[in-house]
Protein backbone atom coordinates (compact mmCIF):
# COMPACT_ATOMS: atom_id res chain seq x y z
CA UNK A 1 0.00 0.00 0.00
CA UNK A 2 1.51 3.32 -1.00
CA UNK A 3 2.15 5.89 1.74
CA UNK A 4 -0.42 8.64 2.14
CA UNK A 5 0.44 12.21 1.27
CA UNK A 6 -0.18 14.79 3.99
CA UNK A 7 -3.31 15.96 2.20
CA UNK A 8 -4.63 12.42 1.90
CA UNK A 9 -3.89 11.79 5.58
CA UNK A 10 -5.79 14.91 6.66
CA UNK A 11 -8.63 13.99 4.33
CA UNK A 12 -8.79 10.52 5.81
CA UNK A 13 -8.95 11.94 9.32
CA UNK A 14 -11.79 14.27 8.33
CA UNK A 15 -13.79 11.44 6.77
CA UNK A 16 -13.12 9.24 9.79
CA UNK A 17 -14.60 11.91 12.04
CA UNK A 18 -17.76 11.96 9.92
CA UNK A 19 -18.06 8.19 9.89
CA UNK A 20 -17.49 7.86 13.65
CA UNK A 21 -19.85 10.60 14.81
CA UNK A 22 -22.98 8.50 15.59
CA UNK A 23 -21.32 6.80 18.54
CA UNK A 24 -21.64 10.05 20.49
CA UNK A 25 -25.38 9.54 20.73
CA UNK A 26 -25.13 7.62 23.96
CA UNK A 27 -23.32 10.48 25.72
CA UNK A 28 -26.52 12.37 26.53
CA UNK A 29 -29.33 9.86 26.92
CA UNK A 30 -31.98 12.19 28.27
CA UNK A 31 -31.77 14.84 25.54
CA UNK A 32 -33.57 14.79 22.21
CA UNK A 33 -30.64 14.48 19.83
CA UNK A 34 -30.48 15.67 16.26
CA UNK A 35 -29.41 13.34 13.47
CA UNK A 36 -29.23 13.84 9.74
CA UNK A 37 -31.10 11.76 7.15
CA UNK A 38 -28.44 9.09 6.71
CA UNK A 39 -27.56 8.96 10.41
CA UNK A 40 -23.84 9.68 9.98
CA UNK A 41 -24.13 12.93 11.95
CA UNK A 42 -25.47 13.49 15.45
CA UNK A 43 -25.65 16.51 17.69
CA UNK A 44 -27.01 17.40 21.08
CA UNK A 45 -28.24 20.97 20.67
CA UNK A 46 -29.01 23.03 23.72
CA UNK A 47 -32.45 23.59 22.27
CA UNK A 48 -34.56 24.15 19.21
CA UNK A 49 -35.96 27.52 18.14
CA UNK A 50 -39.08 27.18 16.01
CA UNK A 51 -40.40 30.72 15.54
CA UNK A 52 -43.95 31.15 14.30
CA UNK A 53 -43.15 34.16 12.13
CA UNK A 54 -40.42 36.63 11.23
CA UNK A 55 -41.21 38.95 14.16
CA UNK A 56 -40.76 36.08 16.60
CA UNK A 57 -37.56 35.03 14.83
CA UNK A 58 -36.14 38.56 15.17
CA UNK A 59 -37.05 38.59 18.86
CA UNK A 60 -35.43 35.20 19.42
CA UNK A 61 -32.23 36.23 17.67
CA UNK A 62 -32.00 39.45 19.70
CA UNK A 63 -32.70 37.77 23.04
CA UNK A 64 -30.24 34.89 22.63
CA UNK A 65 -26.49 35.08 22.39
CA UNK A 66 -25.12 31.57 21.79
CA UNK A 67 -24.37 29.59 18.64
CA UNK A 68 -27.15 29.07 16.09
CA UNK A 69 -27.47 26.70 13.16
CA UNK A 70 -30.43 26.59 10.78
CA UNK A 71 -31.71 23.15 9.81
CA UNK A 72 -33.92 22.18 6.88
CA UNK A 73 -34.79 18.54 6.26
CA UNK A 74 -31.42 17.21 7.45
CA UNK A 75 -30.41 15.83 4.06
CA UNK A 76 -26.81 17.10 4.18
CA UNK A 77 -24.14 14.48 4.77
CA UNK A 78 -21.52 17.10 5.67
CA UNK A 79 -21.67 18.54 9.21
CA UNK A 80 -23.23 21.88 8.34
CA UNK A 81 -25.90 21.55 11.03
CA UNK A 82 -24.41 20.03 14.22
CA UNK A 83 -24.14 22.51 17.09
CA UNK A 84 -24.21 22.50 20.86
CA UNK A 85 -26.09 25.78 20.64
CA UNK A 86 -29.60 26.15 19.24
CA UNK A 87 -31.04 24.74 16.05
CA UNK A 88 -33.28 27.15 14.17
CA UNK A 89 -36.16 25.25 12.56
CA UNK A 90 -38.35 26.96 9.95
CA UNK A 91 -41.15 24.41 10.01
CA UNK A 92 -43.74 27.19 10.41
CA UNK A 93 -42.29 29.14 7.48
CA UNK A 94 -44.08 27.30 4.70
CA UNK A 95 -46.29 28.11 1.74
CA UNK A 96 -46.64 30.37 -1.24
CA UNK A 97 -46.62 34.07 -0.36
CA UNK A 98 -47.32 35.70 -3.72
CA UNK A 99 -46.86 35.25 -7.45
CA UNK A 100 -46.19 37.69 -10.26
CA UNK A 101 -47.72 36.20 -13.44
CA UNK A 102 -46.09 38.79 -15.71
CA UNK A 103 -42.58 38.35 -14.35
CA UNK A 104 -43.30 34.63 -13.82
CA UNK A 105 -41.86 34.75 -10.32
CA UNK A 106 -43.13 33.41 -7.01
CA UNK A 107 -42.19 34.14 -3.42
CA UNK A 108 -42.20 31.10 -1.13
CA UNK A 109 -41.52 30.80 2.56
CA UNK A 110 -38.07 29.30 2.99
CA UNK A 111 -39.15 26.25 5.01
CA UNK A 112 -41.42 24.97 2.22
CA UNK A 113 -40.52 21.44 1.18
CA UNK A 114 -39.79 20.97 -2.52
CA UNK A 115 -42.55 18.34 -2.63
CA UNK A 116 -45.04 21.02 -1.61
CA UNK A 117 -43.52 23.80 -3.73
CA UNK A 118 -44.15 21.91 -6.97
CA UNK A 119 -47.86 21.53 -6.32
CA UNK A 120 -48.32 25.04 -4.92
CA UNK A 121 -46.65 26.56 -7.97
CA UNK A 122 -48.58 24.32 -10.36
CA UNK A 123 -51.87 25.53 -8.90
CA UNK A 124 -50.64 29.08 -9.42
CA UNK A 125 -49.73 28.46 -13.07
CA UNK A 126 -45.98 28.19 -12.59
CA UNK A 127 -43.28 25.53 -12.43
CA UNK A 128 -39.66 25.53 -11.32
CA UNK A 129 -37.20 25.18 -14.18
CA UNK A 130 -35.49 22.24 -12.56
CA UNK A 131 -35.56 20.14 -9.39
CA UNK A 132 -33.28 17.74 -7.58
CA UNK A 133 -34.48 14.17 -7.10
CA UNK A 134 -35.10 14.30 -3.34
CA UNK A 135 -38.23 16.33 -2.73
CA UNK A 136 -38.25 16.22 1.07
CA UNK A 137 -35.67 18.99 1.22
CA UNK A 138 -36.68 22.49 2.20
CA UNK A 139 -36.21 25.31 -0.26
CA UNK A 140 -33.85 27.12 2.14
CA UNK A 141 -31.70 24.03 2.65
CA UNK A 142 -31.56 23.34 -1.07
CA UNK A 143 -30.39 26.78 -2.09
CA UNK A 144 -28.01 27.10 0.88
CA UNK A 145 -26.03 24.16 -0.55
CA UNK A 146 -26.40 24.85 -4.29
CA UNK A 147 -28.55 21.76 -4.71
CA UNK A 148 -29.17 20.89 -8.36
CA UNK A 149 -30.81 18.57 -10.84
CA UNK A 150 -29.45 17.80 -14.29
CA UNK A 151 -29.61 19.57 -17.65
CA UNK A 152 -27.01 21.16 -19.90
CA UNK A 153 -28.95 24.42 -20.00
CA UNK A 154 -30.34 24.31 -16.47
CA UNK A 155 -28.81 25.89 -13.38
CA UNK A 156 -28.78 24.79 -9.77
CA UNK A 157 -31.77 25.96 -7.73
CA UNK A 158 -29.72 28.92 -6.48
CA UNK A 159 -29.42 30.17 -10.07
CA UNK A 160 -33.19 30.82 -10.23
CA UNK A 161 -33.40 32.92 -7.06
CA UNK A 162 -34.29 36.54 -7.87
CA UNK A 163 -34.73 37.83 -4.32
CA UNK A 164 -34.60 36.63 -0.74
CA UNK A 165 -35.08 37.86 2.79
CA UNK A 166 -32.22 37.34 5.23
CA UNK A 167 -32.51 37.92 8.98
CA UNK A 168 -29.02 38.52 10.35
CA UNK A 169 -27.86 37.10 13.70
CA UNK A 170 -28.39 40.56 15.18
CA UNK A 171 -32.02 40.50 14.07
CA UNK A 172 -31.67 42.89 11.13
CA UNK A 173 -34.03 42.10 8.23
CA UNK A 174 -32.42 42.42 4.77
CA UNK A 175 -34.43 42.20 1.54
CA UNK A 176 -31.87 41.25 -1.08
CA UNK A 177 -31.82 41.08 -4.86
CA UNK A 178 -29.29 41.44 -7.66
CA UNK A 179 -30.41 45.07 -8.06
CA UNK A 180 -30.66 46.06 -4.40
CA UNK A 181 -27.44 44.66 -2.91
CA UNK A 182 -25.74 42.41 -5.47
CA UNK A 183 -22.80 41.31 -3.33
CA UNK A 184 -24.84 40.22 -0.33
CA UNK A 185 -27.45 38.71 -2.64
CA UNK A 186 -24.99 36.57 -4.58
CA UNK A 187 -23.40 35.45 -1.31
CA UNK A 188 -26.78 34.63 0.24
CA UNK A 189 -27.89 32.53 -2.75
CA UNK A 190 -25.50 29.79 -1.52
CA UNK A 191 -24.94 30.78 2.11
CA UNK A 192 -24.29 27.45 3.90
CA UNK A 193 -26.57 28.95 6.55
CA UNK A 194 -23.62 31.08 7.70
CA UNK A 195 -24.97 34.58 7.08
CA UNK A 196 -28.18 34.42 9.08
CA UNK A 197 -31.62 32.91 8.60
CA UNK A 198 -33.19 33.03 5.12
CA UNK A 199 -36.96 33.31 5.60
CA UNK A 200 -38.37 33.98 2.10
CA UNK A 201 -37.16 33.10 -1.38
CA UNK A 202 -38.39 34.44 -4.72
CA UNK A 203 -37.85 32.14 -7.69
CA UNK A 204 -37.94 32.81 -11.41
CA UNK A 205 -40.23 30.17 -12.85
CA UNK A 206 -41.92 29.17 -16.11
CA UNK A 207 -45.36 27.88 -17.12
CA UNK A 208 -46.16 24.30 -16.06
CA UNK A 209 -44.82 21.58 -18.36
CA UNK A 210 -44.77 17.82 -18.72
CA UNK A 211 -41.75 15.63 -19.29
CA UNK A 212 -41.46 12.42 -21.25
CA UNK A 213 -39.01 10.19 -19.39
CA UNK A 214 -37.18 7.52 -21.36
CA UNK A 215 -35.24 4.89 -19.51
CA UNK A 216 -32.69 2.70 -21.22
CA UNK A 217 -29.59 0.65 -20.52
CA UNK A 218 -26.27 1.26 -22.27
CA UNK A 219 -22.76 -0.08 -22.21
CA UNK A 220 -20.92 2.36 -20.00
CA UNK A 221 -17.94 2.75 -22.34
CA UNK A 222 -20.18 3.48 -25.31
CA UNK A 223 -22.29 6.06 -23.52
CA UNK A 224 -19.24 7.85 -22.13
CA UNK A 225 -18.00 8.29 -25.69
CA UNK A 226 -21.14 10.25 -26.57
CA UNK A 227 -21.80 11.91 -23.23
CA UNK A 228 -21.57 15.51 -24.37
CA UNK A 229 -23.76 15.01 -27.44
CA UNK A 230 -26.24 12.76 -25.62
CA UNK A 231 -26.65 15.18 -22.73
CA UNK A 232 -27.17 18.09 -25.12
CA UNK A 233 -29.89 16.17 -26.93
CA UNK A 234 -32.28 16.18 -23.97
CA UNK A 235 -33.63 18.68 -21.45
CA UNK A 236 -32.43 16.39 -18.65
CA UNK A 237 -29.89 13.60 -18.94
CA UNK A 238 -28.85 11.39 -16.05
CA UNK A 239 -26.31 8.58 -16.24
CA UNK A 240 -25.87 5.93 -13.54
CA UNK A 241 -22.91 3.65 -14.32
CA UNK A 242 -22.62 0.54 -12.19
CA UNK A 243 -19.27 0.08 -10.53
CA UNK A 244 -18.02 -3.50 -10.93
CA UNK A 245 -20.21 -3.77 -14.03
CA UNK A 246 -20.15 -2.80 -17.69
CA UNK A 247 -23.59 -1.19 -17.94
CA UNK A 248 -25.22 2.08 -16.99
CA UNK A 249 -28.79 3.22 -16.48
CA UNK A 250 -29.72 6.18 -18.65
CA UNK A 251 -32.61 8.52 -17.92
CA UNK A 252 -33.32 11.05 -20.66
CA UNK A 253 -36.17 13.53 -20.46
CA UNK A 254 -37.78 15.85 -23.00
CA UNK A 255 -40.63 18.32 -22.72
CA UNK A 256 -43.85 16.98 -24.20
CA UNK A 257 -47.49 17.91 -24.80
CA UNK A 258 -48.58 14.29 -24.36
CA UNK A 259 -50.99 13.65 -21.48
CA UNK A 260 -49.55 12.53 -18.15
CA UNK A 261 -49.50 8.79 -17.51
CA UNK A 262 -49.90 8.31 -13.75
CA UNK A 263 -47.22 6.31 -11.99
CA UNK A 264 -46.69 5.21 -8.41
CA UNK A 265 -43.25 6.24 -7.22
CA UNK A 266 -43.05 3.57 -4.52
CA UNK A 267 -43.63 0.81 -7.08
CA UNK A 268 -41.29 2.43 -9.60
CA UNK A 269 -38.24 2.29 -7.38
CA UNK A 270 -38.79 -1.13 -5.83
CA UNK A 271 -36.92 -3.18 -8.43
CA UNK A 272 -33.91 -0.88 -8.46
CA UNK A 273 -33.66 -1.01 -4.67
CA UNK A 274 -33.86 -4.81 -4.69
CA UNK A 275 -31.15 -4.98 -7.34
CA UNK A 276 -28.82 -2.76 -5.29
CA UNK A 277 -29.41 -4.91 -2.21
CA UNK A 278 -28.69 -8.03 -4.21
CA UNK A 279 -25.44 -6.54 -5.50
CA UNK A 280 -24.57 -5.52 -1.95
CA UNK A 281 -24.92 -9.11 -0.77
CA UNK A 282 -22.82 -10.51 -3.61
CA UNK A 283 -19.01 -10.81 -3.28
CA UNK A 284 -17.21 -8.11 -5.27
CA UNK A 285 -15.49 -10.67 -7.49
CA UNK A 286 -18.87 -12.06 -8.57
CA UNK A 287 -20.64 -8.78 -9.14
CA UNK A 288 -19.68 -8.08 -12.75
CA UNK A 289 -21.42 -11.22 -13.99
CA UNK A 290 -24.50 -10.48 -11.88
CA UNK A 291 -24.73 -6.82 -12.90
CA UNK A 292 -24.11 -7.46 -16.55
CA UNK A 293 -26.74 -10.17 -16.64
CA UNK A 294 -29.39 -8.31 -14.65
CA UNK A 295 -28.92 -4.82 -16.05
CA UNK A 296 -28.46 -5.73 -19.71
CA UNK A 297 -31.77 -7.58 -19.52
CA UNK A 298 -33.75 -4.59 -18.33
CA UNK A 299 -36.45 -3.54 -20.74
CA UNK A 300 -36.58 0.12 -21.76
CA UNK A 301 -39.37 2.17 -20.26
CA UNK A 302 -41.22 5.40 -20.84
CA UNK A 303 -43.55 7.63 -18.88
CA UNK A 304 -45.06 11.13 -18.94
CA UNK A 305 -45.51 13.23 -15.81
CA UNK A 306 -45.79 16.85 -14.79
CA UNK A 307 -42.28 18.17 -14.23
CA UNK A 308 -42.42 18.19 -10.43
CA UNK A 309 -43.42 14.52 -10.41
CA UNK A 310 -41.05 13.45 -13.19
CA UNK A 311 -37.99 15.04 -11.61
CA UNK A 312 -38.49 14.19 -7.93
CA UNK A 313 -40.25 11.71 -5.64
CA UNK A 314 -37.14 9.74 -4.89
CA UNK A 315 -37.55 6.96 -2.29
CA UNK A 316 -34.48 4.89 -1.53
CA UNK A 317 -32.74 3.22 1.36
CA UNK A 318 -30.55 5.62 3.29
CA UNK A 319 -27.02 6.14 2.06
CA UNK A 320 -24.04 8.47 2.44
CA UNK A 321 -22.78 10.41 -0.52
CA UNK A 322 -19.72 12.23 -1.83
CA UNK A 323 -20.16 14.50 -4.83
CA UNK A 324 -17.76 16.75 -6.64
CA UNK A 325 -18.37 18.86 -9.73
CA UNK A 326 -15.62 19.02 -12.32
CA UNK A 327 -15.34 21.25 -15.42
CA UNK A 328 -17.69 19.88 -18.07
CA UNK A 329 -14.94 18.90 -20.50
CA UNK A 330 -13.13 16.92 -17.78
CA UNK A 331 -16.19 14.87 -16.84
CA UNK A 332 -15.69 11.80 -19.04
CA UNK A 333 -12.03 11.37 -18.06
CA UNK A 334 -12.81 11.77 -14.35
CA UNK A 335 -15.66 9.27 -14.60
CA UNK A 336 -13.45 6.72 -16.38
CA UNK A 337 -10.72 7.06 -13.76
CA UNK A 338 -13.15 6.49 -10.89
CA UNK A 339 -14.63 3.41 -12.55
CA UNK A 340 -11.17 2.00 -13.19
CA UNK A 341 -9.82 2.74 -9.69
CA UNK A 342 -12.77 1.19 -7.87
CA UNK A 343 -12.72 -1.89 -10.08
CA UNK A 344 -8.97 -2.46 -9.92
CA UNK A 345 -8.88 -2.01 -6.13
CA UNK A 346 -11.97 -4.19 -5.61
CA UNK A 347 -13.61 -1.57 -3.39
CA UNK A 348 -17.01 -2.42 -1.92
CA UNK A 349 -19.86 -0.40 -3.43
CA UNK A 350 -23.31 -1.43 -4.69
CA UNK A 351 -25.06 1.81 -5.69
CA UNK A 352 -24.16 3.12 -9.16
CA UNK A 353 -22.34 6.39 -9.69
CA UNK A 354 -24.40 9.32 -10.90
CA UNK A 355 -23.32 11.77 -13.60
CA UNK A 356 -25.25 15.00 -14.16
CA UNK A 357 -24.67 18.21 -16.09
CA UNK A 358 -25.37 21.66 -14.62
CA UNK A 359 -25.18 25.14 -16.19
CA UNK A 360 -23.26 28.06 -14.69
CA UNK A 361 -24.70 30.58 -12.23
CA UNK A 362 -23.48 33.65 -10.37
CA UNK A 363 -23.77 32.70 -6.71
CA UNK A 364 -20.39 33.18 -5.05
CA UNK A 365 -20.18 29.73 -3.50
CA UNK A 366 -22.09 27.83 -6.16
CA UNK A 367 -20.25 24.75 -7.41
CA UNK A 368 -21.24 26.10 -10.84
CA UNK A 369 -19.88 29.62 -10.42
CA UNK A 370 -17.90 30.58 -13.49
CA UNK A 371 -18.84 27.86 -15.92
CA UNK A 372 -20.78 24.66 -16.65
CA UNK A 373 -19.75 21.56 -14.78
CA UNK A 374 -20.69 17.96 -14.34
CA UNK A 375 -21.51 16.55 -10.93
CA UNK A 376 -20.26 13.04 -10.22
CA UNK A 377 -21.74 11.36 -7.14
CA UNK A 378 -20.53 8.32 -5.23
CA UNK A 379 -22.87 6.56 -2.79
CA UNK A 380 -22.49 3.96 -0.06
CA UNK A 381 -25.44 2.37 1.75
CA UNK A 382 -25.75 3.93 5.21
CA UNK A 383 -25.14 0.71 7.10
CA UNK A 384 -21.64 0.41 5.61
CA UNK A 385 -18.43 2.33 6.31
CA UNK A 386 -18.03 4.81 3.47
CA UNK A 387 -14.38 5.63 4.15
CA UNK A 388 -12.64 3.02 1.95
CA UNK A 389 -14.65 4.18 -1.07
CA UNK A 390 -14.61 7.92 -0.44
CA UNK A 391 -10.92 8.13 0.49
CA UNK A 392 -10.03 6.30 -2.73
CA UNK A 393 -12.24 8.46 -4.95
CA UNK A 394 -11.75 11.93 -3.46
CA UNK A 395 -8.15 12.43 -4.69
CA UNK A 396 -9.33 11.59 -8.21
CA UNK A 397 -11.77 14.51 -8.03
CA UNK A 398 -8.91 16.78 -6.90
CA UNK A 399 -6.93 15.89 -10.03
CA UNK A 400 -9.74 17.33 -12.15
CA UNK A 401 -10.18 20.58 -10.17
CA UNK A 402 -13.28 19.18 -8.53
CA UNK A 403 -15.36 21.35 -6.23
CA UNK A 404 -17.10 19.48 -3.39
CA UNK A 405 -20.86 19.67 -2.97
CA UNK A 406 -21.32 21.65 0.25
CA UNK A 407 -23.95 19.28 1.60
CA UNK A 408 -22.07 16.05 0.90
CA UNK A 409 -19.08 14.32 2.45
CA UNK A 410 -15.73 15.93 1.70
CA UNK A 411 -12.54 16.65 3.60
CA UNK A 412 -11.45 20.07 2.34
CA UNK A 413 -10.59 23.10 4.48
CA UNK A 414 -10.14 26.76 3.67
CA UNK A 415 -6.77 26.58 1.88
CA UNK A 416 -7.94 24.12 -0.71
CA UNK A 417 -11.46 25.54 -0.98
CA UNK A 418 -10.25 29.10 -1.54
CA UNK A 419 -8.35 27.92 -4.62
CA UNK A 420 -11.49 26.29 -5.98
CA UNK A 421 -14.01 29.01 -5.10
CA UNK A 422 -12.60 32.40 -6.18
CA UNK A 423 -15.13 34.37 -4.10
CA UNK A 424 -14.63 32.41 -0.86
CA UNK A 425 -12.46 35.19 0.63
CA UNK A 426 -15.18 37.75 -0.16
CA UNK A 427 -17.75 35.45 1.43
CA UNK A 428 -15.68 35.19 4.61
CA UNK A 429 -15.37 38.98 4.83
CA UNK A 430 -19.11 39.39 4.37
CA UNK A 431 -19.83 36.68 6.93
CA UNK A 432 -17.68 38.50 9.49
CA UNK A 433 -19.48 41.78 8.83
CA UNK A 434 -22.95 40.23 9.23
CA UNK A 435 -22.00 37.93 12.10
CA UNK A 436 -19.02 39.51 13.93
CA UNK A 437 -19.43 37.17 16.92
CA UNK A 438 -19.50 34.05 14.75
CA UNK A 439 -22.86 32.85 16.09
CA UNK A 440 -23.74 31.14 12.82
CA UNK A 441 -20.58 29.00 12.74
CA UNK A 442 -19.81 25.50 13.92
CA UNK A 443 -16.51 23.61 13.80
CA UNK A 444 -17.05 22.45 10.22
CA UNK A 445 -17.80 25.96 8.95
CA UNK A 446 -14.87 27.45 10.85
CA UNK A 447 -12.59 24.94 9.17
CA UNK A 448 -13.99 25.68 5.71
CA UNK A 449 -13.95 29.44 6.22
CA UNK A 450 -10.42 29.55 7.65
CA UNK A 451 -11.25 30.57 11.22
CA UNK B 1 -29.52 10.27 -6.72
CA UNK B 2 -32.11 9.50 -9.33
CA UNK B 3 -33.94 6.22 -9.72
CA UNK B 4 -36.78 7.46 -11.86
CA UNK B 5 -35.55 5.14 -14.59
CA UNK B 6 -36.93 2.25 -12.62
CA UNK B 7 -40.29 1.67 -14.27
CA UNK B 8 -42.46 -1.38 -13.94
CA UNK B 9 -41.60 -2.80 -17.34
CA UNK B 10 -37.92 -2.97 -16.58
CA UNK B 11 -38.27 -4.13 -13.02
CA UNK B 12 -39.55 -7.61 -13.58
CA UNK B 13 -36.13 -9.11 -14.16
CA UNK B 14 -34.63 -7.47 -11.07
CA UNK B 15 -37.48 -8.54 -8.82
CA UNK B 16 -37.30 -12.05 -10.20
CA UNK B 17 -33.56 -12.23 -9.57
CA UNK B 18 -33.87 -10.79 -6.09
CA UNK B 19 -36.58 -13.24 -5.14
CA UNK B 20 -34.85 -16.19 -6.72
CA UNK B 21 -31.43 -15.66 -5.23
CA UNK B 22 -32.11 -14.10 -1.87
CA UNK B 23 -35.58 -14.95 -0.67
CA UNK B 24 -37.73 -12.44 1.15
CA UNK B 25 -35.95 -9.55 2.85
CA UNK B 26 -36.45 -9.02 6.57
CA UNK B 27 -39.00 -6.30 7.25
CA UNK B 28 -38.76 -5.81 11.01
CA UNK B 29 -35.34 -5.25 12.53
CA UNK B 30 -34.23 -7.25 15.56
CA UNK B 31 -35.14 -5.69 18.88
CA UNK B 32 -32.29 -3.48 20.06
CA UNK B 33 -31.41 -3.17 23.72
CA UNK B 34 -32.24 0.20 25.27
CA UNK B 35 -30.14 1.44 28.15
CA UNK B 36 -32.15 1.80 31.41
CA UNK B 37 -31.71 5.56 31.73
CA UNK B 38 -32.87 6.13 28.19
CA UNK B 39 -35.80 3.76 28.66
CA UNK B 40 -36.83 5.70 31.76
CA UNK B 41 -36.71 9.01 29.90
CA UNK B 42 -38.80 7.58 27.08
CA UNK B 43 -41.34 6.06 29.49
CA UNK B 44 -41.75 9.45 31.12
CA UNK B 45 -42.31 11.02 27.71
CA UNK B 46 -45.03 8.49 26.86
CA UNK B 47 -46.73 8.89 30.24
CA UNK B 48 -47.14 12.65 29.82
CA UNK B 49 -47.59 12.83 26.04
CA UNK B 50 -50.42 15.06 24.93
CA UNK B 51 -51.83 15.33 21.43
CA UNK B 52 -52.12 19.10 21.31
CA UNK B 53 -53.02 21.04 18.15
CA UNK B 54 -49.34 21.97 17.89
CA UNK B 55 -48.31 18.30 17.95
CA UNK B 56 -50.95 17.53 15.34
CA UNK B 57 -49.45 20.22 13.09
CA UNK B 58 -46.00 18.74 13.58
CA UNK B 59 -47.34 15.29 12.72
CA UNK B 60 -49.00 16.60 9.55
CA UNK B 61 -45.75 18.04 8.20
CA UNK B 62 -43.46 15.15 9.16
CA UNK B 63 -44.79 11.63 9.93
CA UNK B 64 -47.71 12.11 7.55
CA UNK B 65 -45.33 12.48 4.60
CA UNK B 66 -44.89 8.70 4.56
CA UNK B 67 -47.25 7.10 7.11
CA UNK B 68 -50.50 8.16 5.44
CA UNK B 69 -49.80 6.56 2.04
CA UNK B 70 -47.32 3.97 3.27
CA UNK B 71 -44.45 5.34 1.22
CA UNK B 72 -41.16 3.48 1.35
CA UNK B 73 -42.77 0.58 3.18
CA UNK B 74 -43.85 2.74 6.14
CA UNK B 75 -46.67 1.21 8.21
CA UNK B 76 -49.84 3.20 7.57
CA UNK B 77 -51.47 5.14 10.34
CA UNK B 78 -54.11 2.98 12.02
CA UNK B 79 -53.05 -0.26 10.25
CA UNK B 80 -53.09 -2.39 13.37
CA UNK B 81 -51.75 -5.50 11.64
CA UNK B 82 -48.72 -3.60 10.37
CA UNK B 83 -48.06 -1.98 13.74
CA UNK B 84 -48.55 -5.08 15.88
CA UNK B 85 -45.02 -6.56 15.51
CA UNK B 86 -43.55 -3.12 16.12
CA UNK B 87 -45.68 -2.56 19.22
CA UNK B 88 -44.55 -5.92 20.53
CA UNK B 89 -41.02 -4.56 20.78
CA UNK B 90 -42.15 -1.97 23.32
CA UNK B 91 -42.46 1.80 23.50
CA UNK B 92 -38.77 2.34 24.16
CA UNK B 93 -37.79 0.60 20.94
CA UNK B 94 -40.37 2.57 18.99
CA UNK B 95 -38.79 5.75 20.38
CA UNK B 96 -35.24 4.60 19.59
CA UNK B 97 -36.28 3.80 16.03
CA UNK B 98 -37.87 7.22 15.72
CA UNK B 99 -34.81 9.05 17.02
CA UNK B 100 -32.21 7.00 15.15
CA UNK B 101 -34.13 6.00 12.02
CA UNK B 102 -35.07 2.56 10.77
CA UNK B 103 -34.62 1.22 7.26
CA UNK B 104 -35.97 3.98 4.98
CA UNK B 105 -37.32 6.16 7.80
CA UNK B 106 -34.82 8.90 8.59
CA UNK B 107 -33.90 9.82 12.16
CA UNK B 108 -36.53 12.09 13.70
CA UNK B 109 -38.95 11.25 10.88
CA UNK B 110 -38.33 14.68 9.32
CA UNK B 111 -39.51 16.53 12.44
CA UNK B 112 -36.60 18.80 13.29
CA UNK B 113 -38.40 20.72 16.05
CA UNK B 114 -39.91 17.73 17.86
CA UNK B 115 -38.93 16.84 21.40
CA UNK B 116 -39.42 13.46 23.11
CA UNK B 117 -42.95 14.31 24.25
CA UNK B 118 -43.97 15.26 20.73
CA UNK B 119 -42.64 11.98 19.32
CA UNK B 120 -44.41 10.00 22.05
CA UNK B 121 -47.75 11.64 21.25
CA UNK B 122 -47.31 11.13 17.51
CA UNK B 123 -46.39 7.46 17.95
CA UNK B 124 -49.50 6.94 20.08
CA UNK B 125 -51.58 8.61 17.40
CA UNK B 126 -50.24 6.42 14.61
CA UNK B 127 -50.49 3.10 16.41
CA UNK B 128 -54.11 3.82 17.31
CA UNK B 129 -53.83 4.51 21.03
CA UNK B 130 -55.59 7.86 20.56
Amino acid sequence: MKPLSRREFVAGAALAALAAAPHRLHAAPAATPWRNWSGNLVAHPAGRLAPRDEDELVTMLRRTSGPLRPVGAGHSFSPLVPTDGHLVVLSEFTGLVRTDPQAMTAELMAGTRLSDAGRLLHAAGQAMFNLPDIDRQTLAGAIATSTHGTGVNLKSLSGYVTALRLVTPAGQVLDLSAERDPDTFHAACVSLGALGIVTRITLRNRPPFRLQTRFSVAKTEEIIDCLEACAADYRHFDLMPFLHGDYALVTAQRETDDPAVPTTAADDDAGFIELVKLIDRTPVAERRALINSAVSGMAPGESVDWSFDALTNFRFDRFNEMEYSVPADAGPACLREILQAVASDGIEVAIPLEYRTVAADEAWLSMYHGGPRVAISVHRLAQHDFRPLFTRVEPIFWKYEGRPHWGKVHSLGYDRLSALYPRLGDFVALQESLDPRGRMLNDHLRRMLGK
Amino acid sequence: MTTRPARRARLRLCLFLAGLLCGPAATIAATPAVEPDRAAAYAAAFSTAALTPEVQRKWARSCALCHVRGEGGAPRMGDSAAWQPRLAQGDAVLMVNTLEGLERMPPLGYCMDCELGDFAAMIQLMVGRR
